[in-house]
């Protein structure tokens, strides 16, 4: 047993797909031509991490609509938050957003989120030790790298866990502090860097911020498919970028970035291209993009909300002010 | 006694057959075993089989090929 010194957990259970992310990802690559990757929801992979005592930046497991199982091979506190679910420790309810000390040999289970919400993250104390990569443990899905061995996890996959800070207790993440989930999400963003006046025309942008978007089946990590639209347009064509008033010579996409693919609306996800040649109507700011990662593929339904460079940092300070050990309470 | 149900594990879109040319896994009235795949549901650009837990006669399906299913919702009625 060369591994029996080392802290670990084993997954029995992968579910649909879990992955190994971190916070707030790769940062800093996109001229090297990576998306960052990274908790598709960092908001509750933050609040995981705080319950446990880790560092918010640490590694946990993100688990997309639940059917996840996993043994701890050591004595570690776990915390589960996200979408709603049944979770268990050797069969015990463990309420979500609620940490717990569990001994080795303890199974934790959730079972496959009813909604609202589509993803959970699991968090141990220690966080999961795999190798950082250009500066994050987060697993790209696309570019298969990072992460545990550049995949998702499958059944007997071993991780690493590091050392444990030893603030380990029962605590709640305090529910006032906790994000809303609903079917029926606003989504707060900024117009463009391609919309009016000169790729689509203001009843275009109203109709856009006017609609309630159905989520389609194949949406993930890379992106967020919402339903086709027949757009006026202010072009009749892309000129010399291609014959759709869509098309665009290839330019960077922002994370978070609503991609008008012909007609169809898709909102790059954390493991997104960086590049492409299709306008972009609007951009998600960066204290709603966690939303992105409990959109429930069929059934839930996006409308976005058109908000100031005012809104949008009030909106992530507002965030970073319920991270923090101050919304924990001791249970 | 009460007819069993085979269920959706997964929200997407659920499928009778593996691809739209492909013959459907089984038809009502047929006798399926635990394991056997009878659908698949469609998600994150993968198809994801839809099992019947335990042995008996498929006797009807519950949802049409191309509907949304979500999570644990009943698609087919198993009988004796």
């Amino acid at each position: 047993m060369a591994n029996s010194g080392e802290r670990a957990v084993e997954i029995r259970k992968p579910g649909v797909q879990a992955t190994v992310q971190d916070y707030p990802g790769r940062s800093g690559m996109l001229r090297q031509g990576f998306f960052p990757s990274g908790a598709m929801d960092n908001v509750a992979m933050r609040a995981a991490n705080l319950l446990v005592g880790n560092p918010q930046a640490a590694a946990g497991i993100e688990v997309t609509l639940g059917g996840f199982e996993l043994r701890l091979d050591a004595d570690a506190t776990v915390a589960v938050c996200g979408a709603r679910a049944e979770v268990t420790l050797d069969g015990q309810p463990l309420p979500i957003w609620v940490s717990r000390p569990a001994a080795a040999g303890t199974m934790l289970a959730i079972g496959v989120s009813p909604g609202p919400g589509f993803r959970q993250y699991v968090a141990l104390s220690g966080g999961v030790d795999v190798p950082e990569l250009f500066g994050s443990r987060a697993t790209y899905t696309m570019g298969g790298l990072g992460g545990f061995q550049g995949r998702p996890l499958a059944p007997g996959d071993r991780l690493p866990l590091g050392a444990p800070s030893g603030d380990e207790r029962a605590r709640s993440f305090r529910e006032s502090a906790r994000p809303a989930y609903g079917r029926e999400w606003r989504i707060e963003v900024m117009r463009g860097p391609q919309a009016t006046p000169d790729f689509l025309t203001e009843a275009d942008m109203a109709a856009f911020f006017d609609r309630s978007w159905p989520v389609d089946r194949n949406s993930n990590r890379t992106g967020i498919r919402l339903e086709s639209y027949q757009f006026a347009w202010a072009r009749d064509s892309g000129g010399v970028a291609g014959g759709h008033p869509s098309n665009i010579l290839d330019n960077p996409y922002p994370v978070g970035a609503v991609n008008l693919n012909g007609d169809l609306p898709v909102i790059l996800g954390p493991d997104g291209p960086t590049a492409g040649g299709f306008v972009v109507a609007a951009t998600v700011v960066h204290g709603a993009l966690w939303k992105l990662g409990q959109l429930r593929p069929v059934g839930d339904r996006v409308r976005f909300r058109e908000v100031t460079p005012d809104e949008a940092t009030e909106l992530d300070r507002e965030l970073a002010a319920r991270l923090t050990a101050d919304s924990l309470d001791n249970v | 006694m009460t007819d069993r149900t085979i269920k959706a594990l997964l929200p997407g879109v659920f499928y009778r057959r593996p691809s739209p040319d492909a013959e459907p896994y089984v038809t009502e009235g047929q006798q399926v075993r635990g394991g056997d795949t009878v659908a698949v549901v469609e998600l994150m650009k993968s198809f994801h089989e839809v099992t019947a837990e335990e042995s008996g006669v498929l006797q009807r399906f519950l949802v049409e090929d191309g509907d949304a299913v979500e999570a644990g919702q009943d698609v087919a009625v198993l009988g004796e």
